[in-house]
């Protein structure tokens, strides 16, 4: 080993002012720091903006389709066993992909960027941030639904109020599918967190995201294959569909149980962020 | 102060960084010089936590730098002046590192002022030269009133006046007592910014020192030694930080160290020698382990 200087020069009383002795990271703090991150980002207000219009717009559409549905006689009778609230929540699942990309985006921008860095020398317990950017992403998750919801509420009202279908408020039905659509939401948003926090890169995530969300259970139901059918049933999306219902698709079989679909969805939720916060620790940044 | 133990990295099969032995004082600056792609960065992001050594120790302020309570009291780092979010404004930048500790706003406007950001600070990070980018590195690094600072070619992209200024912000630093540990490729850069020196090459330490015993040392050239117990020789001198070729197996060129040095290695761990000569000599010389 080589020294450079023999004789450090003993000037410590210059290097510690006693006013910022309380000065260090708490999760509080990191909480904080993790919410200015993410609303100073104009891609957070793309993300949330577009997240509410689609929702609320494909709201809308289904809920002008009624129409079409009663003009045909072997849907009209369908629409009997509709509940309002489902129309409302018609729009969720391509909310679930911009929420996703909002997700991949939380941490992979960090790490195109190097900010990540920055974020690991503040906070080199790592692990307290991804908690904090879960909690930032449930908390915009919530707030967008909440949004969303009201709004597709306010602008199918017209439709439905024709096939007497709007929505009480104070049917618990209506709130069961606004509560799933919230919570598979959350759990879409999460997954997606996880899988960057993995992957580090925007575009592998956000495919992983869209391939696991959207475009499995899409192509996979053309196939009629019993396990084929089965293993559909645990994607996220048709896993949801029990949760976004007022109960009578429940027999229609295809569907795993109420049950069954919080605990799917809350593990597409988990697993993939508890695998990361494990590799968090052991990766270089 | 920095203390790294036989710190070595590698990438796949690729060695970043080779057994690096040093100690960074408080109270100077140390130049970390060496070429693009000797392992500056590296060593740097090792000392920060940000990578895992393969193997080896380094310490910051006496610990390793995840194990301090408050890490940006301890250490400030400017890695990469580029690596912020083109998409957030200087000022936001700075906020969501002072959040995580604390730290008042009033502080992350002082740093602002301190870089002379003042003018940009809610101007988006995107559009910044690079000169200014590394005032915002600068500003980031100084945001916890470190006891060490960590700059990572803090000078490229800036203006004549801004290198000054560094010139001048590092010396005050280390004059409070704190330790500051800079790279740089140039050495013109290095000898009027330094008082030490820590010199890299492909990974491995190839001087240490103040700027003028490095200097010094460069000058006086390569010493060729021939032993029949070449390897041991060898092994017993990069101990002793120099750096070490060898064209065949008993013979070694050695630099970075004095043939009287290189003698009184051998004698201490009785090596015979047959040949000693050094090369390129100038008349002052002297060791600098």
């Amino acid at each position: 080993m080589s020294t450079l200087t023999d004789n450090p020069p003993m000037t410590a009383h210059a290097t510690n002012p006693p006013a910022a002795a309380q000065v260090h990271p708490t999760f509080p703090g990191i909480l904080r720091g993790e919410w200015i991150k993410v609303l100073s980002l104009r891609s957070t207000w793309w993300a949330l903006a577009s997240t509410a219009a689609v929702i609320t717009l494909v709201a809308l559409a289904s809920a002008m389709s009624l129409s079409a549905t009663t003009d045909d006689p072997a849907l009209a009778q369908g629409i009997e066993q509709m509940h309002g609230a489902e129309v409302i929540a018609g729009g969720f699942h391509f909310g679930m992909l911009t929420i996703a990309v909002l997700g991949a985006l939380l941490i992979t921008g960090e790490y195109a960027t190097g900010t990540i860095r920055s974020t690991f020398a503040a906070v080199p317990s790592r692990t307290p941030v991804l908690g904090a950017k879960a909690l930032v992403l449930i908390v915009l998750t919530a707030a967008v639904t909440l949004v969303s919801a009201t709004l597709s509420y306010l602008v199918t009202m017209l439709q439905l109020s024709q096939y007497d279908l709007v929505p009480a408020l104070d049917d618990p039905g209506t709130w069961r599918v606004l509560g799933g659509t919230l919570y598979s939401l959350i759990a879409a948003a999460l997954f997606s967190l996880g899988i960057a926090t993995l992957l580090r890169s925007t575009a592998a995530s956000v495919t992983v995201a869209l391939t696991v969300l959207l475009l499995l259970p899409g192509t996979l139901s053309f196939i009629r294959l019993d396990w084929v059918e089965t293993i559909v049933s645990y994607l996220p999306l048709p896993a949801s569909s029990a949760l976004l219902t007022t109960g009578a698709a429940e027999t229609q079989g295809v569907y795993l149980s109420t049950q069954a679909s919080l605990i799917v969805l809350a593990a597409y939720a988990v697993v993939p962020l508890a695998a990361a916060a494990i590799t968090l620790h052991r990766r270089d940044a | 102060m920095i203390e790294a133990h036989e710190l070595t990295k590698r990438y796949g099969d690729k060695t970043a960084v080779h057994t690096l032995s040093f100690t960074i004082a408080p109270g100077t600056v140390t130049g970390f010089l060496g070429p693009n792609g000797a392992g500056k960065s590296t060593t740097m992001r090792l000392i920060m936590g940000l990578d895992r050594p393969t193997s080896g120790t380094v310490l910051v302020n006496g610990k390793p730098y995840g194990q301090h309570r408050s890490p940006l009291r301890e250490v400030g780092a400017l890695l990469d002046a580029k690596a912020v979010h083109p998409g957030r404004s200087a000022r936001s930048h700075l906020r969501t590192m002072a959040a995580t500790h604390h730290i008042k706003a009033s502080r992350v406007s002082e740093v602002i002022e301190m870089t002379g950001l003042a003018g940009a600070a809610t101007k988006r990070v995107g559009g910044f030269s690079l000169g200014m980018s590394q005032r915002l590195g600068i500003a980031a690094a100084l945001l916890g009133d470190p006891r060490t600072l960590i700059l990572d070619e803090p000078v490229n992209g800036l203006d004549p006046e801004g290198v000054q200024w560094v010139r001048q912000l590092v010396r005050d630093l280390a004059a409070e007592g704190r330790t500051v540990f800079l790279s740089s490729h140039l050495m013109s850069e290095m000898s009027q910014t330094a008082d030490q020196l820590l010199v890299i090459g492909r990974g491995h330490i190839i001087a240490t020192g103040s700027v003028q015993q490095v200097i010094d040392s460069v000058a006086s050239g390569a010493v060729r030694v021939r032993s029949p117990r070449a390897d041991e020789l060898a092994a017993a001198l990069t101990a002793d930080g120099v750096t070490i070729t060898s064209p065949d197996a008993s013979m070694l060129e050695v630099s970075g160290t004095t043939a009287e040095h290189v003698g009184q290695v051998a004698f201490r761990n009785g090596l015979p020698l047959y040949e000693l000569s050094p090369r390129g000599a100038s008349s002052k010389r002297r060791t600098c382990s």
